[in-house]
């Protein structure tokens, strides 16, 4: 994500600030398709342990076995056969920007990266294609025995600890994508915060991918031990080719009793993307889960972040931002399981549609058997900038208890003209009131995220918004 | 999708409807979509579970039964009003011959009655099939034009059993004098209807109609069930009061599609209290076609003991200008279950759209089951969308407030299931129904 640099995405000047590529200069790339042969050359590459391999192989039988989904965006024009699976960059991970290779380096510069990581951020991992091939964090976190690695470099370092926890909140047998990742996955971060341990300043990942119908799916797994506090940020672009990519990435976190794990994305991928993810959270004994997800990138997303309440006084929130521009759909959302007694939780979604972009909300709240004196509501939002663009809301509610206290509500307009009057009438032109009116509408979200996040993801609005008032 | 396996020979049983058409001299087009209908029926077979609106309700234990069902059960002999079962009788409440009628028994309608006021106005009340032989010509492009003929497995199984049904048309620019009554009544188990109703007001012209459905009371594990179909089509500037009250006994499976046409500036009001009933499915599509319509819903559902509700309801606003405001409230105990799933279309094009649509769920015992799926798809930009959805059970301070002042516990939730109903059911045209209803919600309660 490029923090303070003068000039900001906006989708049509993406490929100009973001949607550059560097000649590929991978040091191996797996032929193209997705075969036994594909996933275990994979996983001898990284000369993982026999259980990995092995699955690695049943999810892919798994991936293979699992229909398309029939709801949600279309999916049809996704070739599987036609991207690479593994594209290694680097044949090392480095500690230190020097060692990265010149190429990746100016591209990770020109993002704003390593400038960022001096500036606010506690912790970097820089993922260039299906490997991290930088991955820093600072020492005093490191002596209190947080740590912040590639997933692969988890595996390596701590196995025992990594195996306990992986694959248990998202099995490959969940949907048709956690499967293809769990049988492909490369990269991501894995996080282990120790007990009482707070993490003031965010962590940070940033994912990029560069080679031309390439497949990124990196793998996250994050463990918020009692009472600890981590806030991980995360940020993503890819170079505007003609031919799509995809991005099929999994996250699973867990927050120990009485810790609390905030999650943020800003989704920024070209439009050549699927962004299509599965991220899931379980939370126990009065512990909080927050996930922060803004997408403003890719062709299709399908995101729907997910808190599980195990225990009595847990928590979940998930605040949604989506902007569907020209040739997007933003189907995004979240969904809320109350599992326990007392248990509360929160979603406030802010979805704009413009030039016939599709945006919209799909949701879940379920409360299950015994879960008593859960409360749950629900906000939905859509601001339609023109009469091209559409907007979806499905909520479902899934109740199976009486004492519960549970409430939705949606609503759907556009910018209004009264608005529009009260400030042009004080001297400001309608593309600026416009942009106002549009950066207030997602404000409760944007009031959220880290200062630096929040001005730039203001910009973003503002660029985005820009030229759309006729 | 393959079809999931018919457990019954359906060519023996569209044969047999083809057969009793021609007998009464059905017309050929009416025959003709019978028979289409059948073939969709059998390519469609039974719906599969994975169907996003099959997907909350189980159906399965009447499909097994639906061997022993008879689709063309006689109605007894009845001369005059005196023949009809008693409970019947008593909601008529001495009205017969002031009103216009139409009861139905089993797979026939037995009573035939318009009003001397209406004749005399011109409206038509009276069976379907009499309609089809009477009014070809005013029910050629409307019979089956909204109900999509291959909606699912059951609405198509529905068109080509066809049997009974009421036909109602008030002619343009006439108010129908007296309220319009429309009765279905089904003697025990073992049997299925399947009646379509079609409701036709002409330019300006107003009427309340209201449809209530019973049965005797159908102790057992034994089954019946009414595969129903309502097509409405309201012209310009039309005006419409339609309750629809169903109160079966315990062993009716009843699965219907509700369409209604809402034509330039003309108003729908429909009303629609669930109560009776095994498992009961309903798809009610309101599509606003031209500038100005409006739709206003409103509708309860009761559920006790084991019964299961799916609503499902679809505002579809085809045109700018409308309005659509819909209400369905929820009250469930025992081990009831119910789903409501709604949505808001908005069509290109269709500018100041307002469109309301709020579900609001009771549930007063913890092995009661609420699901609600309150849904927005808007292509237009110039529109004011919201819906809004709550589940949650009896408020305690309200309880806490009403025995303080000495009210057992049982009498202060009825007051306040009855407090939560209200609004629903003071919407009902026809005041003897009103506490008729409110009866019924004291006994469920009990």
């Amino acid at each position: 994500m490029s923090i303070e640099t003068p000039n900001l995405d906006l989708r049509d000047s993406y490929t100009e600030k973001y949607g550059f590529h560097d000649a590929e200069q991978s040091v191996f790339k797996s032929r193209r398709g997705l075969d036994r042969e594909i996933v275990a050359q994979i996983s001898d590459m990284k000369g993982e342990p026999a259980w990995m391999r092995d699955y690695r192989l049943k999810a892919l039988e798994i991936f293979e076995k699992k229909p398309m989904p029939t709801w949600g965006p279309d999916l049809s024009t996704i070739d599987f056969q036609n991207i690479y699976y593994y594209v290694k960059p680097t044949s090392e991970e480095s500690k230190s920007w020097d060692d990265v290779p010149a190429d990746m380096k100016r591209t990770f510069d020109k993002l704003g990266i390593p400038e960022a990581e001096q500036k606010f951020l506690s912790g970097v991992g820089a993922q260039y294609d299906s490997e991290v091939v930088y991955h820093k964090i600072q020492e005093k976190l490191e002596k209190l025995g947080v740590l912040f690695l590639s997933c692969d470099h988890g595996l390596k370092e701590h196995e025992a600890l990594f195996k306990q926890y992986f694959g248990t909140i998202i099995p490959s047998t969940d949907n048709k994508f956690a499967a293809l990742n769990s049988a492909v996955w490369s990269g991501g971060s894995f996080i282990y915060v120790p007990k009482g341990v707070h993490v003031d300043v965010p962590l940070q990942a940033y994912f990029r991918i560069n080679t031309k119908d390439m497949g990124q799916f990196e793998r996250t797994l994050i463990i918020v031990d009692e009472g600890a506090f981590v806030h991980y940020v995360e940020g993503c672009t890819a170079p505007t080719y003609s031919s799509d990519s995809l991005h099929s990435a999994v996250v699973e976190i867990i927050v120990k009793p009485g810790a609390r794990c905030r999650y943020t994305t800003i989704q920024n991928w070209s439009n050549n993307v699927y962004n299509l993810v599965t991220k899931r959270a379980v939370a126990y004994r009065d512990a909080t889960m927050e996930w922060v997800d803004g997408n403003l990138g890719s062709k299709i997303t399908q995101k729907y972040p997910s808190v599980y309440m195990m225990e009595p006084g847990a928590h979940g929130e998930i605040l949604s931002i989506a902007f569907a521009g020209k040739g997007q759909h933003q189907d995004a959302g979240g969904k809320v399981i109350h599992c326990a007694p007392n248990t509360s939780s929160k979603i406030i979604s802010k979805s704009i549609s413009k030039d016939g972009g599709r945006a919209g909300y799909r949701g879940l709240v379920k409360v299950q058997k015994g879960a008593v004196d859960s409360r749950s509501t629900v906000n939905c939002d859509a601001l339609i900038l023109d009469e091209k663009s559409r907007s979806d809301t499905y909520p479902y509610m899934e109740i199976e208890e009486d004492r519960v206290t549970i409430g939705h509500e949606a609503t759907v307009s556009k910018i209004g003209d009264e608005q529009l009057f009260y400030l042009q009438s004080r001297g400001i032109d309608k593309e600026e009131a416009a942009a106002m009116i549009v950066s207030g509408f997602i404000e409760p979200i944007v009031k959220e995220l880290p200062m630096e996040y929040a001005v730039e993801m203001n910009r973003l609005i503002q660029l985005q918004m820009e030229g759309s008032v006729g | 999708m393959t079809p999931a396996t018919l457990t019954y020979d359906i060519n023996s049983w569209t044969n047999a409807a083809l057969d009793r058409a021609a007998r009464r001299d059905e017309p050929a087009w009416a025959i003709a979509q019978r028979r289409a209908a059948a073939g969709n029926a059998r390519a469609l077979g039974f719906p599969s579970r994975d169907q996003e609106l099959w997907r909350r309700i189980d159906f399965r234990t009447l499909e097994q039964a639906f061997p022993s069902l008879d689709p063309f059960r006689a109605s007894p002999p009845t001369r005059n009003l005196d023949d009809l079962p008693p409970p019947l009788l008593e909601r008529l409440g001495g009205e017969a011959g002031r009103i216009g009628l139409v009861v139905q028994r089993n797979a026939g309608v037995v009573v035939e009655q318009t009003a001397p006021e209406l004749a005399r106005q011109g409206v038509t009340v009276c069976s379907l099939d009499r309609a089809l032989v009477e009014h070809a010509d005013k029910l050629r492009d409307r019979l089956g034009s909204l109900i999509e003929p291959d909606y699912d497995g059951y609405a198509a199984l529905g068109a080509a059993l066809r049997t009974g049904g009421a036909f109602v048309y008030v002619p343009d620019g006439v108010e129908a004098a007296v309220p319009i009554r429309l009765f279905h009544w089904l003697d025990g188990a073992g049997q299925i209807v399947a009646p379509r109703t079609v409701i036709v007001l002409g330019k300006n012209a107003r009427a309340t109609i209201v449809e209530e459905q019973l049965s005797d009371s159908g102790a057992g594990e034994a089954i019946a069930f009414h595969l129903g179909g309502t097509e409405v089509f309201l012209g310009d500037d039309a005006k419409l009061v339609y309750g629809t009250l169903q109160e079966w006994g315990g062993n009716v499976y009843h699965y219907s599609n509700q369409r209604a046409q809402i034509g330039r500036g003309a108003e729908l009001q429909w009303i629609q209290t669930v109560l009776g009933g095994r498992m009961v499915k309903t798809n009610s599509y309101f599509n606003l076609v031209a500038p100005g319509g409006h739709a206003f819903v409103h509708g309860f559902m009761f559920g006790d003991g084991r019964q299961q509700f799916h609503l499902h309801t679809l505002q579809r606003h085809l045109a700018d200008h409308c309005t659509s405001d819909l209400l369905i409230k929820g009250c469930l105990k025992d081990r009831a279950r119910s789903v409501y799933q709604g949505l808001i279309q908005v069509a290109e094009g269709a500018q100041r759209t307002d469109a309301y649509q709020a579900n609001r769920n009771l549930v007063l015992s913890d092995t009661a089951r609420a699901d609600s799926i309150p849904g927005l798809e808007i292509l237009a930009n110039d529109v004011r969308c919201t819906h809004g959805a709550t589940i949650g059970n009896v408020d305690p301070e309200q309880m806490y407030y009403l025995m303080a002042r000495g009210l057992p516990r049982n009498e202060a939730q009825r007051l306040i299931v009855e407090g939560f109903f209200a609004p629903v059911i003071d919407r009902i045209p026809l005041e003897g129904i009103r506490e008729h209803l409110r009866q019924v919600i004291q006994r469920k309660i009990g």
